[in-house]
């Protein structure tokens, strides 16, 4: 099990040819079963040195299959199924300069031509006049250059070459062209596909191509004609394609100005506008979203009306995006290929996980090949090929801090069962819910008036340690001190009067001779000064080893009147402390 | 071989055998069990398998009950499900599919560390299949990419078949018969 190649355990290295030959980008590839014997081949368009050696190469498991020979630089390459025959087997487009190529069993089946551009007709005049022999090359440079400055329509290929040219080589150059009539050609920048009227995944599909002139034309898949042709504000680089043809379809592409423009059925102008704060490199759809990586080393995600959801900085700047969409698992995410040799997946804005490589990765393609669904194939910088197959027991999850409820939210609490005792209850309550709330109110203001009784009772009586009379309000609390035998009895005594002093106060306790002894029981009281606390002391002694006790009562006495004016009980504590005598 | 078995042999009984046919899809589990049967029982067509099917077949003294299991990636997670019950296992190999060689392998380590299978000793026959195939690779070669020296404490061993033509399957199923009964006696 190796696991030491950076795969964090997710991919299977199945395949690693670091001299495969292979210079290519994301899209000059694809992946499609083109012997429809239910195994996937790689179809690669490959841009060679540049120049020289453009081949159209398919690869079937770890070998070369086949490759020929492209007459010019690939821009796009997309496999499609053309036509309806048995077997199912798709053909393969490949678009380079104003043409698409269409191979059918790998063989040149078909070439479809851009239309030619309007000409400049002061262009042509000038031609004219050149052919017939009225102006020599240097008037002829000076008209053409005079005409570039200011007209419209920019000059055809051929009026630019020979603008270019030094004056001794310009007779040559006039001689050899002149016959010809002049021609404007623009060239595929992007290519896509676009399902004619099914979903199916072997349904026909219309070629959608993109090109310099900042056009966008849907092609028929049988006739190769123009079905419908859209304008947009820039040249096109990149696009996506979703829907069928016939029914409703959107096409999202990355224009050369820095924008995201999408397109709609039955509108030939773009619904929709996205603008870039940098230039995209690559553009992904995943599922109704559409992501974006820029120049700017981020990557960022918008709904297909073009609102920004959220935008994520990656560490070095992107080479390379692709798709990674995985139906059978109900996976979507995104493979963006880094400059410093990784390959991160994103889901949205999470990174899943990262894959590391030995070189700079320049395509990346996802998808079925071979037998294997899950196949992840990139080709690099120094023209390797890798391939990577995805895990069975692979499962990707993001543990990132994004917003949303907590997991502990979504733990189900171990309610108990409602027992049959509970059910009843609730039964009950429901059904005598008046009755029961009548009760409690009855109840309630018993309590009520049972309560209020009983403190105007202790009231009247002064059995409470608050006196409210007008003539001496008074108040007292007691506090009991020491294990005992002996106790410390401390009564606090205060006059709330206002400003009026109390005078001729007693106090006297009432209690159990047979348990306590009192040094005073009876003691008089000095001038109370209203607000001031007077702390009175005396000390009680517990002659009763039986560990028992008893309440002393406290009364508060005015002379000359038989009725206390205040009481307080007193609930002694235990005696803890052994008889000294 | 006892008495009793002998007699079981007279008697036409012969001892039962589960045995697990493993591998990927397409590596020919079907084809190599097909050809096991006798000739009137073969079936023409062979399609690929959903989920598992049961077949028998009979060898000079045993009666094997195959799982022939489908290779199929959805349908990998069933194999466990009859480690228990398996006596030996049959691991059917692409030889030809190199680039999903890995994936074998994959398949692989993860039954040997299986917790009903790694501490049996249950013979393993390994079947390298599709040698007719241009440019397959060998029976050695297909061995070294799967690791195979390091498995230890099972007996097995690894033939080079072509199931359409059933060559090499005797060999095999001598060698897990020879196993089998050596486990037993
Ligand atoms: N050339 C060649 N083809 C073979 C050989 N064995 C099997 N095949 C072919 O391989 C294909 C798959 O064989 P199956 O027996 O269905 O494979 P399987 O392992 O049972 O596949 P699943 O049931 O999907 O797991 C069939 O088309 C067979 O004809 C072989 O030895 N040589
Ligand atoms: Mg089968």
């Amino acid at each position: 099990m190796s696991e030491s190649s950076g795969n964090g355990g997710k991919w299977l290295d199945a395949h690693y040819d670091p001299v495969a030959g292979l210079f290519t980008f994301s899209p000059c590839v694809d992946l499609a079963d083109l012997s429809g014997d239910g195994e996937s081949r790689l179809v690669v368009g490959d841009l060679g040195s540049g120049s020289t050696g453009m081949k159209l190469k398919v690869f079937r498991g770890t070998a070369l299959l086949s490759e020929s020979t492209l007459l010019d630089l690939p821009a796009g390459l997309v496999a499609f199924f053309m036509d309806l025959h048995e077997p199912r087997i798709p053909a393969v487009a490949v678009a380079s300069g104003p043409c698409v190529y269409v191979y059918k069993n790998l063989r040149p089946y078909f070439k479809f031509t851009l239309p030619g551009l309007e000409v400049n007709s002061l262009e042509q005049d000038v031609w004219q006049q050149a052919r017939e022999g009225q102006i020599d090359p240097l008037t002829l440079k000076e008209m053409l250059e005079s005409i570039r400055k200011k007209a419209d329509v920019p000059l055809s290929m051929r009026s630019l070459r020979f603008l270019s040219l030094e004056t001794d080589d310009m007779d040559d150059f006039v001689q050899l062209h002149k016959q010809q009539p002049i021609r404007r050609q623009t060239v595929i920048t992007c290519i896509g596909t676009l399902k004619k009227s099914t979903a199916d995944d072997d349904g026909v599909s219309c070629l959608v191509i993109g090109t310099e002139s900042s056009d966008v034309y849907v092609l028929d898949p049988e006739a190769f004609v123009i079905l419908s042709k859209m304008s947009l504000p820039a040249a096109p680089t990149m696009m996506d394609v979703t829907g069928q043809f016939d029914v409703e379809f959107r096409i999202t592409v990355a224009c050369r100005d820095g924008n995201i423009y999408v397109l709609r059925r039955e509108l030939d102008k773009p619904k929709y506008c996205i603008k870039l704060s940098s230039h995209p490199v690559g553009l992904v759809r995943v599922g109704k979203n559409v992501m974006v990586g820029c120049t700017d080393e981020s990557l960022q995600g918008f709904t297909q009306k073009g609102k920004k959801l959220w935008r994520t900085v990656l560490a070095a700047p992107i080479t390379t995006m692709a798709a990674m969409d995985l139906p059978t698992r109900g996976f979507q995410a995104v493979l963006v290929g880094l400059a410093n040799c990784e390959v991160q997946l994103y889901r949205d804005k999470n990174l899943l996980s990262t894959i590391k490589t030995p070189d700079v990765v320049t395509s990346i393609c996802f998808g079925r090949y071979g037998r294997e669904d899950g196949t992840l194939i990139m080709t690099t910088k120094g023209g390797g090929l890798m391939v990577k197959i995805l895990k069975r027991t692979a499962v990707f999850d993001d543990r990132d801090g994004a917003p949303g409820p907590p997991l502990a939210q979504s733990v189900r609490l171990n309610v108990p069962k409602k027992t049959k005792l509970y059910v009843d209850q609730t039964l009950r309550e429901r059904e005598n819910g008046l009755a029961m709330h009548r009760a409690f109110q009855m109840d309630l203001s018993r309590m009520r008036l049972t309560a209020a009784k009983a403190y105007v009772k202790a009231l009247e009586s002064s059995l409470a340690p608050v006196s409210s009379s007008i003539s001496e309000p008074l108040k007292m609390n007691a506090v009991v001190q020491g294990l005992g035998p002996s106790f410390k009895l401390t009564l606090n005594v205060q006059n709330t009067a206002a400003c009026r002093p109390a005078t001729n106060l007693a106090i006297s306790f009432l209690y159990d001779e047979g348990l306590y002894r009192m040094r005073n029981p009876y003691m008089r009281i000095p001038l109370l000064v209203p607000g001031l606390v007077y702390p009175v002391e005396t000390s009680v002694e517990c002659t009763s080893d039986k560990g028992i006790s008893d309440i002393i009562k406290v009364f508060v006495l005015h002379e000359g009147r038989s009725c206390p004016l205040l009481t307080a009980h007193i609930n002694m504590p235990v005696s803890e402390g052994e008889m000294l005598n | 071989m006892g008495l009793f078995d002998k007699l079981a042999g007279w008697l036409g009984l012969k001892k039962e055998v589960n045995v697990l046919c493993l591998g990927l899809d397409n590596s020919g589990k079907t084809t190599i069990i097909n050809k096991l049967k006798p000739c009137n029982a073969q079936a023409q067509d062979i399609v690929p398998t959903i989920g598992f099917s049961i077949e028998k077949f009979k060898t000079s003294s045993l009666s094997f009950t195959v799982f022939d299991m489908s290779g199929q990636g959805r349908y990998r997670n069933l194999w466990e499900h009859y480690y228990k019950e398996g006596q030996a296992i049959i691991f059917v190999i692409d030889s030809a599919d190199k680039l999903r060689m890995v994936v074998a392998k994959e398949e692989l380590d993860t039954l040997l560390n299986h917790p009903d299978i790694k501490h049996r000793r249950i013979p393993i026959l390994f079947f390298a299949n599709k040698m007719d195939v241009r440019d397959a690779l060998s029976s050695v070669k297909v061995s070294q990419l799967l690791c195979l020296e390091n498995i230890k404490d099972k007996p097995w061993h690894i033939c080079a078949t072509d199931a359409l033509k059933g060559e090499g399957l005797p060999e095999g199923v001598d060698w897990l018969q020879d196993q089998i009964k050596t486990i037993r006696t």
